[in-house]
C-alpha cells in the first residue's frame, strides 16, 4: 500500500502531493526561517543574559535599545512558526501580549504599579516581584523550598501604594520627592519638608473602595487554616529590600495585629509611612546615590506562638574565612533580639558535614517578648518562669536543624546569609526571613589577595568560559549521566562533560558548576545566570584532574580553578559581590530577564507543554522550537508528503534498504541518480548516523550467512522483510545538508531519528522515537529499557511509556552532534533484532553494558 | 605580560563619570593585584596624573568638561611612558582617528567583556614596559 502511494508520487509533475502538503523544500525553508528567527530572539537573550554575568560594562541606553531588538525578534519568531505549521500556533500571539505589556513597563519603570493589590504568598511568582517587593519574593521563594517552614500569609503590594498615592492625591508630592532624591545638590530643607509631609499625609490615607472587605475576607480564609487563633505580623517589603541590600531595620513592623480588616490596614500604612522616615532616607541614599524609586509593599503573615527566636549568620561577620555560623536566641518573639533589648544567648556552629556546635554562652535570660493576650492584639515583656531563664533557648538538636537550614539557604541564595527564625512551643522550626549578610572586611593591613593566592595549587588556568561570575566552593560531584543529579549533594561542585538544562534541578544546591563542553549562551547558562550560580563553561578535561569528592574552588572571574577550599577568594566573595548589582542599569536589566529568561518548559513532555504553560520569551521560544521540531518529525512520518519521485536508493556494505530523499544540499552534485554511495552524502547528521550503523560489528551482519545477506539483499528490490516477515513500511530518510528525519522499521521495530546539525549549537537537535511491537509485552519493554538506559547514558533526556522511547537532546555543538548520532546509528544496528535474544531483565543489563564498552559483538556471539 | 608576573606592580587611572565602571573595574583590577585609581570627574583625574605616574590610563570618551579626547593628549604630554585606553559607547570613526593621531593606544566600544579590556590592558602595559 505504501509502495503504491510511494509510486503515486512519480506521476506527479511537482514536489504536491494530493492533500494539505506543501512542497518539502518549503516547509524546510520555513522550519530554517522559525530557527533563524528564533535565533535571533535567543541570541538577544543569551547576549543580555551575559552582560548580568558580570563580565561586561554596559549602560541603560544598552537596555533600552537591546529590548526593543528582543520583542521584534519575537514577533518574528512567533510569526514564522505560525506559517510553517498553518497557523497551529496562533494562540501564541495572544499569550505574548502580556509578556511584552510588563517588559515595556519594567523599561517605563512602571512594574510595580501593574497587578493585584493582594497576592497569596503561595501564588507569587518571579512576575510579581517588583509587585511584592523583595522580602516576600524571598519568602515566597521559600514557601516553595520544601526544606524550610515559613508562616503563611499574603502580601499587601506595591499597587495598593500607587493606588494609595492617587486615591489621595499624593501623587505630585510622591514624584517631587523621588525627583529630590535623585539630583544633587537639591534643597535638603525641601526634602525634609516633603518626607515629614509625606509621611503624615500616608497614615491618614483612604482606603480604595473594596480594599477592607477583600482584607476580611483574606483574613477569614487565612484564620481558617488553623485551630490556632490568628494574630498577624505586619511587615515591609519594599523593592530591593533583601534583594541586593538588607535594608535591615530601616522600615516599620507591626506584630500581633489582631485580624481585622481595620487593624490590618492601619498597620500597613504605618509600614508604607516608613518609607518616608528619616532613617530609611538616609540609608537610600548612601546605598542607591544615583537614585532610585522605592515603594514598599508589606508581608501580612500568621504570628507564629514563639518559644524562642533569634538570628543565624551563616557565616561568622568577624570572621568571614572561619568555617562557622553564629547564632544568637533568646526566649519569646525576636523583635526583643533585632533591636537589643534583651541579653541573647550566642552559639557557634562549625560549618563541617554534620555540622557542630562548637561554642555556647548561655545568658540570663530574665524576661521576654511575648502577646499580651489581648483580643486587640500587642507584645509586652514578661517575666520568664522560674528555672527556665538559664536554660539555653535551642536544644541541640534544633540547633543542627537550624545550621543545616543555614547551610541550605546560603547555597540557595549563594551568598551569605542574615536569616530570622523562630520556634513554637512543639520545637517545629520557622523562617521569618533571610536576606543577604553583608560583611565589611578591613583592607589594612591585610596582604593582597593576589599574594595570598599564590599558596594554593592551581588546577586550571584561563579556564574555559564564563557563564555566570561568582566564586564557588565544595567537593566536587560528577554528573555523567542525569540520574547522577538525584544523588547531589547540598554545596557541591558540579562537574560535567556537557551541560544541560536539566542541571537546573540541582542549581539551588550547587555551589558552582564546570564543564568540559558547552557555551556561555547555553540554556544551562542562562538559568546559572538567573539562580546565580557560579559557572565556567569548555575547561577542557577538568573531570582528568579533579577527582569525584575532592574538594575544590571554582572562579568564575579570573577564569582559575584551585584545589581545596580558598577561604581568601570565599571572604573576597562574602565581602564585595554587593557592589555589582548596585548600579541602576543592572536592576533594571535582571528585572527584564526575570520576564524573559527564564525556562519554565523545561520539559517538552510534561503536559504544560503549550502556548498557556509559557510564562517568559524563553519559554515561548522553547515551545517554537520544539514544535517546528515536532512539525518535521510528523510531517516524514506522513506518506502523503513524500516525493516518492524524488527517492533515491543508497548504495551501503550494509543492507538497510534506505531511500534518500535531498531536499538541499544532502547529496554530492555529482552523485549517481540511483546506488548513491556513502562516499556522495553530504548531510551532516545523516552522515554521521550511517558512520555508527556501518561501525564494524554493530550492525552485527558477521552472524548472518552469506545466503541470508543475498536473501536480503534480493528482498530489497521487492519490499519484503524476510526476518520478520512483515513489511510494513519503507526506510525513507529526508535529508538536507544540516538536516535528517529518518524513518526506519525493521520487522518489528520503528524508528525515527530527526536531527538538525550544524556549527551553530542552539539550533541543533536530536529527536529519536522507537516503536516496536509483535513480540510479547515484556520482552518489548524489556527492548524499551535497554534502549532507555544507553541514551541516558549519553545524556538524552527520556519518556518511555510501554515499549514506546522518546529520546531528546539539543545544544550540542556539532563535534558532539556527530559523536551523539553516530552512537544513535550504531545503537539502531544493535537492536534491530534484540527482543528475541533478551529473554530476561538481566541480560538487559548485561547488554547495556556490552553497548556502553563497545562490545557489539555480544548480539553475534549470542544470536548464534 | 600577564596577572601572574610576581614583583611588579601595575598603576592604573580610571575615569569614566558612570560611576559603576569605576567601581567595576576597582573590583577586577585589585582582585589581580593592581594598584588603582578611579574618577568621575576628568579634572580631579588629571591632578592625580600631573602628580604620580601610571602605567595605564583609561578614560571615557564623553565627559563633561574635559573629554576623553583631551585626557589623552595631556597625558601623553605629561608622560609618554603612559598608555592610554579610551572606552565609548559613542565610537564614530572621526573620533577614532583623532585619538589614533593622538597617539591612543587602544579603543574599545561598550558593552565590552571585563576580560577584553584586562587582555588590552596588558598588552598595553606589555608595550610600555618596551618602551621604557
Amino acid at each position: 500500500m505504501v509502495l503504491r502511494d510511494l509510486l503515486k508520487g512519480f506521476s506527479f509533475p511537482n514536489w504536491f502531493t494530493p492533500k494539505f502538503c506543501r512542497p518539502l523544500p518549503l516547509i524546510f525553508s520555513q522550519f530554517r526561517e522559525v530557527l533563524k528567527a528564533n535565533n535571533q530572539a535567543l541570541e538577544i537573550i543569551a547576549d543580555m543574559g551575559e552582560k548580568l554575568s558580570g563580565e561586561y560594562l554596559f549602560d541603560l541606553r544598552y537596555v533600552e535599545a537591546t529590548v526593543e531588538e528582543m520583542i521584534a525578534a519575537m514577533h518574528r519568531a512567533i510569526g514564522a512558526i505560525n506559517i510553517l505549521t498553518q497557523d497551529q500556533c496562533v494562540a501564541l500571539h495572544e499569550v505574548f501580549i502580556p509578556m511584552e505589556t510588563r517588559v515595556r513597563a519594567i523599561l517605563n519603570k512602571r512594574d510595580d504599579r501593574e497587578g493585584p493589590p493582594l497576592l497569596w504568598l503561595t501564588e507569587v511568582e518571579t512576575r510579581h516581584w517588583p509587585l511584592v517587593g523583595g522580602k516576600a519574593a524571598h519568602l515566597s521563594e521559600l514557601l516553595h523550598n520544601p526544606k524550610v517552614r515559613v508562616p503563611e500569609g499574603f502580601v499587601i503590594t506595591t499597587r495598593l501604594f500607587h493606588d494609595l498615592l492617587d486615591l489621595n492625591g499624593l501623587r505630585p508630592e510622591f514624584d517631587r520627592f523621588e525627583q529630590a532624591l535623585t539630583e544633587t545638590g537639591f534643597n535638603e530643607d525641601e526634602l525634609e519638608m516633603l518626607r515629614r509631609t509625606l509621611q503624615k499625609k500616608v497614615l491618614r490615607a483612604e482606603p480604595p473602595s473594596g480594599l477592607l472587605e477583600t482584607l476580611a475576607e483574606s483574613l477569614t480564609r487565612l484564620a481558617g487554616s488553623s485551630e490556632l487563633p490568628l494574630f498577624l505580623a505586619v511587615r515591609s517589603s519594599a523593592q530591593e529590600e533583601d534583594m541586593d541590600f538588607s535594608f535591615a531595620g530601616q522600615f516599620h513592623s507591626e506584630l500581633q495585629v489582631p485580624p481585622r480588616a481595620e487593624a490590618v490596614y492601619r498597620a500597613y500604612l504605618q509600614v508604607a509611612a516608613s518609607l518616608f522616615g528619616a532613617k530609611a532616607i538616609h540609608y537610600r541614599r548612601q546605598v542607591f546615590p544615583e537614585g532610585s524609586p522605592m515603594t514598599i509593599a508589606a508581608c501580612c503573615q500568621r504570628m507564629i506562638m514563639t518559644r524562642a527566636s533569634g538570628i543565624i549568620y551563616s557565616i561568622d561577620p568577624m570572621e568571614p574565612g572561619s568555617q562557622s555560623m553564629v547564632v544568637v536566641g533568646a526566649l519569646g518573639q525576636g523583635q526583643a533580639v533585632v533591636e537589643g533589648q534583651v541579653p541573647t544567648d550566642f552559639f557557634r556552629i562549625s560549618k563541617g558535614e554534620p555540622p557542630q556546635v562548637v561554642e555556647r554562652v548561655i545568658a540570663a535570660k530574665h524576661e521576654a517578648l511575648l502577646p499580651t493576650g489581648a483580643t486587640n492584639g500587642g507584645l509586652t515583656m514578661q517575666a520568664v518562669a522560674n528555672g527556665q531563664s538559664e536554660v539555653p533557648c535551642l536544644d541541640e538538636q534544633t540547633l543542627l536543624e537550624l545550621a543545616r537550614v543555614a547551610i541550605h539557604l546560603e547555597t540557595f541564595f549563594k551568598r551569605p546569609q542574615d536569616i530570622e527564625w523562630t520556634v513554637d512551643p512543639q520545637g517545629a522550626l520557622y523562617i521569618l526571613q533571610s536576606r543577604p549578610l553583608l560583611i565589611t572586611e578591613s583592607e589594612r593591613g591585610k596582604p593582597k589577595l593576589s599574594e595570598q593566592l599564590e599558596d594554593y595549587e592551581l588546577i586550571a588556568v584561563d579556564a574555559g568560559r564564563v557563564a555566570q561570575q561568582g566564586i564557588g566552593a565544595g567537593p566536587a560531584f560528577w554528573v555523567e549521566t542525569l540520574a547522577d543529579l538525584k544523588e547531589f549533594p547540598e554545596g557541591a561542585v558540579l562537574i560535567s562533560h556537557r551541560d544541560s538544562s536539566q542541571f537546573v534541578q540541582v542549581m539551588h544546591r550547587a555551589a558552582a558548576i564546570v564543564t568540559e563542553v558547552g557555551s556561555p549562551t547555553s540554556h544551562m547558562a542562562t538559568l546559572c545566570r538567573e539562580l546565580r550560580v557560579p559557572c565556567l563553561v569548555g575547561v577542557p578535561e577538568i573531570m582528568a584532574k579533579v577527582a569525584n569528592g575532592e574538594e575544590i574552588t571554582v572562579d568564575a572571574e579570573d577564569r582559575r580553578i584551585y584545589r581545596g577550599r580558598v577561604v581568601e577568594l570565599l571572604t573576597y566573595q562574602a565581602t564585595t559581590t554587593m557592589d555589582l548589582h548596585m548600579a541602576p542599569e543592572f536592576r533594571m536589566l535582571r528585572r527584564i530577564l526575570r520576564e524573559v529568561s527564564r525556562l519554565n518548559l523545561v520539559d517538552p513532555l510534561m503536559q504544560e507543554f503549550r502556548p498557556e504553560g509559557c510564562r517568559t520569551f524563553h519559554d515561548v521560544l522553547r515551545f517554537i522550537h520544539e514544535t517546528a521540531v515536532l512539525h518535521l518529525v510528523e510531517l516524514g512520518r506522513d506518506d502523503r508528503c513524500l516525493p516518492g519521485g524524488l527517492a533515491r536508493r543508497l548504495d551501503l556494505p550494509i543492507q538497510a534498504g534506505i531511500l534518500a530523499i535531498d531536499i538541499g544540499g544532502g547529496l554530492a552534485p555529482d552523485a549517481p541518480r540511483d546506488q548513491v554511495p556513502f562516499s556522495a552524502i553530504r548531510s551532516i547528521p545523516f552522515r554521521a548516523i550511517l558512520q555508527g550503523m556501518l561501525f564494524p560489528g554493530a550492525w552485527h551482519q558477521e552472524a548472518m550467512s552469506v545466503s541470508f545477506r543475498d536473501m536480503m539483499h534480493s528482498m530489497m528490490t521487492t519490499p519484503q522483510d524476510t526476518l520478520s516477515g512483515q513489511y510494513t513500511g519503507h526506510n525513507i530518510a529526508i535529508i538536507s545538508e544540516t538536516y535528517v528525519n529518518l524513518c526506519f522499521r525493521f520487522g518489528y521495530h520503528f524508528n525515527i531519528v530527526d536531527a538538525f546539525c550544524h556549527d551553530v549549537e542552539r539550533d541543533n537537535h536530536i529527536y529519536f522515537r522507537f516503536l516496536g511491537g509483535a513480540t510479547d509485552i515484556a520482552k518489548r519493554s524489556r527492548r524499551a529499557t535497554l534502549i532507555a538506559t544507553i541514551l541516558e547514558a549519553f545524556d538524552f533526556s527520556i519518556q518511555t511509556k510501554g515499549d514506546l522511547v522518546i529520546a531528546r537532546t539539543s545544544n550540542l555543538a556539532q563535534p558532539e552532534m556527530e559523536r551523539t548520532l553516530d552512537i544513535l546509528g550504531r545503537l539502531i544496528g544493535f537492536t534491530r533484532q534484540l527482543d528475541v535474544q533478551m529473554t530476561d531483565d538481566e541480560t538487559v543489563a548485561q547488554y547495556v553494558e556490552a553497548f556502553l564498552m563497545g562490545d557489539y559483538g555480544i548480539v553475534a556471539r549470542q544470536g548464534s | 605580560m600577564n596577572e601572574n608576573d610576581p614583583g611588579v606592580v601595575r598603576r592604573l587611572l580610571v575615569v569614566d563619570d558612570e560611576p559603576i565602571v569605576g567601581k567595576r573595574l576597582h573590583q577586577v583590577f585589585t582582585k589581580i593585584g593592581f594598584e588603582i585609581e578611579t574618577y568621575t570627574d576628568s579634572a580631579t583625574a588629571l591632578v592625580a596624573i600631573a602628580e604620580r605616574p601610571f602605567d595605564v590610563v583609561v578614560t571615557d570618551l564623553k565627559m563633561e568638561g574635559i573629554d576623553g579626547i583631551e585626557v589623552l593628549k595631556r597625558v601623553r604630554r605629561q608622560n609618554p611612558a603612559t598608555q592610554v585606553i579610551i572606552i565609548t559607547g559613542y565610537a564614530s570613526p572621526d573620533t577614532a582617528e583623532l585619538a589614533q593621531q593622538e597617539g591612543v593606544f587602544a579603543f574599545l566600544a561598550k558593552p565590552f567583556r571585563l576580560d577584553e579590556l584586562k587582555q588590552v590592558i596588558f598588552r598595553a602595559i606589555e608595550t610600555q614596559a618596551r618602551g621604557k
